[in-house]
């Protein structure tokens, strides 16, 4: 796992912790009784939940009529949502895997909470497909089971099936990943606790003992997970993208679709991982696993990310004018400038020209700053899906069919409600399971530790990290 | 003592009955295990936890039993089946269909004793098997739920009541004298038996006055022809005869007189048969607001209203027929000499018609047909119309009559002028001191309200009948079914109370018809030799038709007396028409007609104020007064509208084609005493109406006031928000002439005034949507677009789909071709497609919110002139695309081909991901948002719909409808155009039971046999010979998007002008 680590990079554990003060750090909050912060959120986000519920009783019970959805604009808030919270599912892939596969050392800090969001994101997302359709108790109409209907099988032309198949392999190999991290954890939290709690952990550590060989195989899993998990960042957004970029409406057939909603899902998606660890540093006490040199580096990914996302903005404009194709023409000229403008306008501040502040490394550095961004680009990414499904559809081929549409409470309901849905799991998860992989941390201490590194190194431990790990 | 009660024992102790063994045996299998070894158990702990289980178990059960009650529709099977019907087979009868002045020869389809579609008679000369909207949604009316059940009596407080028929004959009778004044008020009659069944009325009561008017009168025309021919009646207009036709203010294809006629006529002689000397009529349209018949017009010509007779007049004084025209407006008098040049050009192959009802300008326009020498070419009294009788005074003299209390007994027969007439607060004055009123009406409405009893007559298809349209054409009404209810024919209440002995058979009516046509009609033919069969061939036929003069005398001059004067001066002017859905009121209890959108406006459930439009010149067309600015957005203003004092609070439509300084609005709206589908649908214009010297009404009023804004309407029911395609205006910088509705459609907002941005490269325009040309240069249309086509086809060819043409190629490939230039927009094809597929009705909230689930659609561009533009009409259903792009999307494969080409809808299977509408470039697809049906899975969960406790048509009598052939579609699946796939198998078994090939016209879809045109075709394009194969070929043909590759198969034929350019 570790390697050599230039003297020049800054330390990822800071206050001089020593293993033991890790264990304690990572493992105290689940052991004590959650503080009023929990509660409140908890509170809040179990209102939202019944939200959720609520509204989605209400479209089942008498239909996608509720929503404002038309004949013009089949999909609205639905997908967009859809497509917002599978994007932000996938920083915690990226971290994981190829990351991972990069060798990147501030992803021990991160990847258990950003892999949590990543599996409450699709849940969170899986809703929406199901929430769309017309009749939900015929859903299993989408999978290829044997029947005896002839038999009918299910068509797999139609990018909605690649779905189907993309995002439960993707659901499957996060949760996969996220366990095969969280067992030696679970297993030093058995190691701490008594009674029920330590049967639980036990079950759940699967008897690790922390041998050689549990060390080893748990290598090999990790790095296997990893690669399957690697092409899973690729392809998943891209075959959602597949959802618009195969069908036949303009401004959804382009070919730049793939590579522009993977930048985009991983933008956004680090962008959610800030949000969520800037509070939870906060709150679970973390500042010394996730420091400024964390958040700088994401940022970075998030300039990146996004700056290749406002590149691809541009292509998409630029070349629906060279293409000579009048339709194409339109729906880039109407995304700009027809009634949906506002939206437009909103996607192109969040996601292309504030990020470009993260070029000054001051505002890389600065907590408030990354805060704020990192709530700009949600809401700017969820824009650009909202321009991407409801500003197109509205005003596509025919203009005797044109349209415009305002979600109604039930849509506003099911999008606040999931959020709800997903903090509920969140703030479960941090009650239960250790925020930051313990023994991942563990293994970087020696060589990014800041009594190991930086200014504040003691001499010897200098010398153990020149002389050790080889 | 021995145990032998059963002969079987285990042991000796068994054998012996050792009472301690018998004490162990006792115990050994305890009778009640619970309470056995525990006698003194609590008693009041009855049941145990076997019994917990079983009433676990059973409550479990029933709730789920019940819970999973799903609503049971009862079908009784016949036990001896009729013989008449074939159950599954349609069975027709010829009959016709009859409302005031309106008419049209109908085949009635019933299946198992339901009459469900109304088709037309194609055996009848007027029609020629056409059909309009009204026609066609006239079969939803027998099912009204409003429908009065019964004969009723009104109490002493005016509340009805049940009654008998033979009380109330009584009682009618018994207050009626020989001497009584009786008054039967009444739109036209077109019934010759009614005719006879009247006057034998009045022989026995000799006081007794038919008074006739129409809502929507011809009074003037009557007058005039009166004046100058001596007979009192409408023309024959042969529109297909004219190649020159000019309308003042006359929908003669929408509304006016004889509408399914003349759109048959204007048709003919507006088709292009051939791209090589391409002939067609010329249509100009004078006229204020865009009516139906107007937006068809080659050229417009705007006046005012108020401007409609100095037009006529400057006219006849063009055609040198004397007399000045002072007061209109200048363009439109330069426009009128323009137009007088061609109609010299054309003497005795143009029509000038008016529909104004002033009798002065109506001798004019006498005038200036028999200056162009048309009377005995294009328009003669052979034949002449029937369609409208009506003499507005008479109403307005029985006004004066009954408020000075010389009427004794008012008879309401079919009129409403309790409602209909601009003086309609004075009828019901006078209609207060009549002692005796009844009425026949079937429905209850404003002036039956006021009767004291209610004599209710069947619908017309449970009735016998017979109509005589035109100068010896007639044609029979027969019964498809029972009534209903326990109603009769008006006929048959009036001759009783005449006195007739009308109890003698089961159908009296029947035999009093067929007694009259012996007596008068059967002696106008000679082909039949006895009365029997030549009835009962008319009976079959539906029609008989023997051609007669009207008894009409040459032209002889009138004098020309006042004309309608112009206002001077900027006062709004406001013109009130009639719709082709809402006629004059009387059908606004059939949601059928009230949903379908208004052909101009497109607007559903109401009349809205249309505004004109002007362009600002940078990026908005402007409504009056900045309304409605965000119409686009689905946003429309209340304004309060003042005509004579009286304001209304009525929503804002933009409208192109208006005179500027004109409004519009429809009349026959705001119905207040009415079934429940026509409560609060729009607002009532009549009291707005004015009457002239003549006592005819005038539909128009000067000096309107509009205010601004004053609230936003909520509900804005329009189906089409963006309006044009390549209009023109000039631009406000530059002065150049731009397209107008590409920079409109930029939003006005802060990006878009930094940008400067006014459109994109004919983004808008040049999409291969509508085509249109002019006949002048028909050939360099005509290849341009065959030229753009084989481009098309080209770029076509590189494609990703696999070459089907093999499946496609074999067997049957249906297609459909419509001709543009047939197209006028009468919307009779949509309202077919309602009726055949069972389509639903949403009501005007789900219509706001486009939800409506029409099939097919008649999509209304403008392009040209913004001020005065040019219409396309374009129906649009789906186009069974081979490439479809619905289909590859769906993740269940619900939607599919059929190797006959069909793209087929499979509702089971479907659920409801929306993707396949998304994907569908003609937006054609439909999703049932809510339950609209009751058909869904739960049978509680109706959202209500406009406050209706169940959806519309959800009623097991409104059900009755429901063709049986089509599957009621429930909540969350998507549903779109079939083709008539139903028809398409009726066909193609036709075909097989009588072993031959397939023919084109065994298969006829709904909107085809509807439309009064012919503008729909529809057959199997792989048959060479088939008429479709043939007009696929035309020049004009072209398939709407065809480089999108998707392969559709339905052609559309470009849209043709004959534009005269001296006007422009």
């Amino acid at each position: 796992m570790s390697a050599v680590v230039s003297p020049i990079r800054e330390p990822l554990i800071t206050g001089s912790k020593t293993y033991h003060d890790i264990t304690e750090d990572i493992c105290g909050p689940t052991e004590r009784a959650p503080g009023l912060l929990w509660t409140i959120a908890m509170a809040l986000s179990v209102a939202g939940l019944a939200t959720f519920a609520f509204s989605v009783f209400w479209t089942v019970y008498f239909g996608i009529g509720t929503w404002d959805l038309n004949r013009t604009i089949g999909w609205g808030w639905d997908i967009t949502n859809f497509v917002w919270w599978i994007g932000i599912g996938h920083a915690g892939t990226l971290i994981s895997a190829i990351l991972l596969l990069f060798r990147q050392k501030w992803r021990t800090g991160v990847n258990r909470a950003a892999e949590a969001m990543t599996i409450f994101a699709v849940i969170c997302a899986g809703q929406f497909p199901l929430i769309h359709m017309g009749r939900i108790w015929l859903a299993f109409f989408i999978f290829p089971y044997p029947n005896t209907r002839g038999p009918l099988w299910v068509n797999f032309n139609s990018p909605l099936l690649w779905d189907v198949f993309a995002i439960s392999t993707y659901f499957t190999v996060s949760i996969l990943f996220w366990y095969t991290g969280l067992v030696p954890d679970f297993a030093t939290m058995r190691d701490r606790s008594t009674g029920m709690r330590r049967k639980i952990y036990n079950f759940l550590s699967f008897g690790w003992t922390g041998s050689a060989k549990h060390w080893q195989r748990f290598e090999s899993l990790s790095l296997i997970l990893a690669g399957l998990a690697t092409p899973l960042v690729l392809s998943v957004h891209t075959i959602v993208s597949f959802d618009f970029a195969t069908s036949v409406i303009p401004g959804w057939h382009t070919t730049i679709f793939p590579p522009y909603f993977v930048a985009g899902a991983i933008f956004s998606g680090f962008a959610m991982v800030l949000t969520l660890m800037l509070i939870a540093r906060k709150v679970l006490h973390l500042e010394d696993y996730i420091t400024l040199e964390h958040i700088e580096s994401m940022n970075k990914v998030i300039l990146l990310t996004g700056s290749i996302v406002g590149t691809a903005y541009l292509t998409e404009l630029f070349i629906s004018w060279y293409s000579g194709y009048i339709y194409e023409q339109f729906a880039f000229f109407n995304r700009a400038l027809g009634p949906y403008w506002w939206s437009y306008f909103g996607m192109m501040a969040c996601n292309v020209l504030s990020p470009q502040i993260f070029w000054f490394k001051k505002y890389r550095r600065s907590i408030f700053v990354t805060f704020f961004m990192s709530i700009f680009i949600n809401i700017g990414m969820w824009f650009e899906r909202f321009v991407i499904i409801a500003t197109t559809l509205a005003r596509d081929y025919l203009p005797s069919s044109w349209s415009y549409y305002v979600p109604t409470w039930v849509e506003i309901g099911i999008f606040v409600g999931s959020m709800g849905l997903f903090f509920v799991l969140f703030l479960l998860f941090t009650r239960v399971a250790p925020v930051v992989a313990i023994a991942e941390v563990k293994s970087i201490l020696k060589t990014s530790g800041d009594q190991y590194k930086g200014k504040n190194a003691m001499p010897h431990h200098h010398a153990h990290d020149d002389h050790g790990h080889h | 003592m021995e145990n032998q009660k059963l002969g079987i024992w285990v042991g000796t102790e068994d054998l012996n009955n050792d009472p301690a063994f018998a004490l162990e045996a006792e115990k050994e299998f305890k009778h009640d295990p619970a309470t056995a070894d525990n006698k003194e158990v609590d008693i009041s702990l009855e049941s145990n936890r076997r019994d917990f289980l079983k009433y676990l178990g059973f409550g479990i059960g029933a709730a789920t039993i019940a819970a999973c009650d799903t609503p049971v529709r009862r079908a009784i099977p016949y036990v001896t089946k009729p013989d008449a019907i074939v159950p599954g087979v349609a069975t027709y009868y010829a009959s016709s269909f009859v409302k005031g002045g309106d008419y049209c020869p109908v085949l009635v389809k019933t299946r198992e004793g339901r009459p469900i579609k109304i088709e037309g008679n194609s055996l009848s000369s007027i029609t020629g098997g056409g059909t309009s909207a009204r026609a066609q949604a006239s079969v939803l009316e027998l099912y009204d739920t409003a429908r009065l059940r019964g004969p009723l009596a009104a109490n002493a407080e005016g509340k009805f009541g049940k009654t008998t028929w033979a009380d109330l004959d009584a009682a009618v009778k018994g207050k009626l004298n020989a001497g009584s004044q009786i008054r039967i008020v009444t739109n036209t009659i077109l019934s010759p038996t009614t005719k006879q069944a009247l006057s034998d009325f009045t022989a026995a009561y000799p006081n007794a006055k038919v008074v006739t008017y129409d809502p929507v009168s011809a009074s003037a025309l009557l007058q005039a022809n009166e004046a100058n021919f001596g007979v009192k009646a409408v023309p024959n207009y042969k529109f297909d005869k004219a190649d020159v036709i000019v309308a003042f203010n006359c929908d003669f294809l929408g509304t006016w007189i004889s509408p399914i006629e003349y759109a048959k006529g204007y048709a003919k002689n507006r088709t292009i048969t051939s791209i090589s000397g391409a002939k067609m009529s010329r249509h100009y349209q004078v006229e204020g607001h865009m009516s139906m018949t107007g937006s068809n017009a080659d050229n417009r010509i705007l006046v005012k209203p108020s401007e409609q007779g100095v037009a006529i007049a400057a006219l006849l004084s063009a055609l040198g027929g004397g007399g000045s025209a002072r007061g209109l407006n200048d363009k439109a008098a330069a426009q009128i000499k323009a137009m007088a040049a061609d109609l010299q050009a054309h003497r005795g192959h143009s029509i000038v018609v008016s529909g104004s009802n002033n009798k002065s300008e109506q001798i004019m326009i006498n005038k200036i047909n028999n200056l162009l020498g048309n009377y005995g070419n294009t328009i003669s009294f052979t034949g002449a119309s029937n369609q409208r009788q009506g003499i507005d005074k008479e109403v307005q003299d029985l006004i004066v009559e009954m408020n000075s209390g010389r009427v004794d007994a008012l008879f309401v027969m079919g009129a409403n002028p309790a409602f209909d007439i601009p003086n309609a607060a004075k009828f019901v004055e006078g209609a207060a001191q009549v002692g005796l009123k009844v009425s026949f009406a079937g429905l209850m409405d404003e002036t039956t309200s006021l009767c004291n009893y209610i004599a209710p007559t069947n619908h017309f298809l449970e009735s016998w009948g017979d109509v005589e349209p035109k100068k010896g054409y007639y044609s029979i009404i027969q019964p498809t079914i029972n009534p209903l209810f326990d109603t009769r024919e008006q006929e048959v209440s009036l001759l009783s109370w005449a006195g007739k002995n009308m109890g003698s058979s089961d159908q009296p009516y029947y035999e009093y018809i067929q007694q009259n046509w012996k007596n008068n009609i059967f002696s106008q033919q000679t082909s039949y030799a006895t009365f029997q069969s030549f009835w009962d061939n008319v009976v079959h036929d539906g029609v008989f038709e023997a051609p007669a003069g009207a008894g009409a005398s040459g032209f002889s001059d009138a004098s020309v007396g006042a004309i309608t004067q112009p206002i001077a001066g900027e006062g709004m002017e406001i013109a009130f028409y009639e719709t082709v859905n809402m006629g004059a009121g009387n059908y606004a209890t059939n949601p059928w007609l009230t949903e379908m959108p208004d052909p101009v406006t497109r607007t559903t459930w109401g009349n809205f104020l249309a505004v004109p439009v002007k362009w600002d010149g940078v990026r908005l067309f402007e409504g009056m007064n900045g309304l409605n600015t965000e119409e686009y957005r689905g946003k429309a203003d209340i304004v309060s509208l003042d005509v004579k004092g009286m304001p209304q609070n009525v929503t804002v439509v933009k409208q192109f084609g208006l005179k500027e300084g004109t409004l519009a609005l429809a009349l026959g709206y705001g119905r207040s005493v009415v079934g429940e589908a026509g409560k609060d649908v729009g607002v009532n214009v009549y009291p707005w109406l004015t009457t002239d010297a003549d006592g005819n009404t005038q539909y128009f009023a000067s000096a309107a006031t509009v205010s601004g804004a004053i609230a936003e309407d909520g509900l804005f029911p329009c189906v089409q928000y963006h309006h044009t395609m390549g209009v023109k205006g000039l631009d406000k910088k530059t002065g150049e002439e731009i397209n107008a509705d590409e920079a409109a459609t930029v939003d006005d907002n802060i990006l878009a005034r930094m940008l400067g941005m006014q459109g994109f490269q004919g983004s808008l325009t040049q999409r291969s949507i509508i085509r249109q040309g002019d006949v002048k240069e028909i050939e360099k249309f005509a290849s341009d677009l065959v030229h753009e086509r084989e481009h098309h086809q080209k770029l076509n060819s590189y494609t990703l789909y696999p070459d089907r043409s093999e499946l496609y190629g074999a067997g049957h490939h249906w297609g459909m071709y419509v001709d543009l230039n047939g197209c006028i927009g009468c919307g009779a094809c949509q309202v077919a497609c309602v009726a055949e597929n069972n389509v639903p009705v949403v009501g005007k909230r789900e219509v706001a919110r486009h939800h409506e689930m029409t099939w097919m659609r008649i999509d209304r561009y403008y392009y040209g002139d913004y001020e005065n533009p040019n219409v396309v009409y374009q129906p649009m259903m789906c186009q069974h695309c081979d490439n479809a792009p619905c289909e590859n999307v769906c993740p269940v494969a619900a939607t599919n081909h059929s190797s006959e080409g069909l793209n087929q809808m499979t509702y089971n299977r479907c659920i409801g991901t929306r993707y396949c509408a998304n994907n569908c470039p003609y937006k054609v697809r439909r999703f049932n948002w809510l339950d609209y049906t009751t058909a869904d899975l739960f049978p509680s969960n109706e959202f209500e719909i406009n406050g209706e406790e169940i959806p519309f048509g959800a009623d097991n009598l409104t059900r009755m409808v429901l063709n049986p052939d089509v599957t009621v579609r429930s909540r969350g699946v998507i549903e779109k155009c079939s083709f008539c796939v139903q028809r398409i198998q009726e066909g193609k078994l036709t075909a097989k039971r009588e072993n031959r090939k397939l023919v084109d016209s065994d298969v006829r879809s709904a909107c085809q046999t509807a439309c009064p045109t012919g503008a729909i075709s529809f057959g199997d394009m792989n048959n060479p010979d088939a008429p479709i194969s043939q007009k696929m070929k035309s020049a004009l043909a072209y398939k709407v998007l065809e480089e999108i590759n998707v392969q559709s198969s339905v052609h559309y034929s470009a849209k043709i002008t004959n534009k005269n350019e001296a006007l422009s």
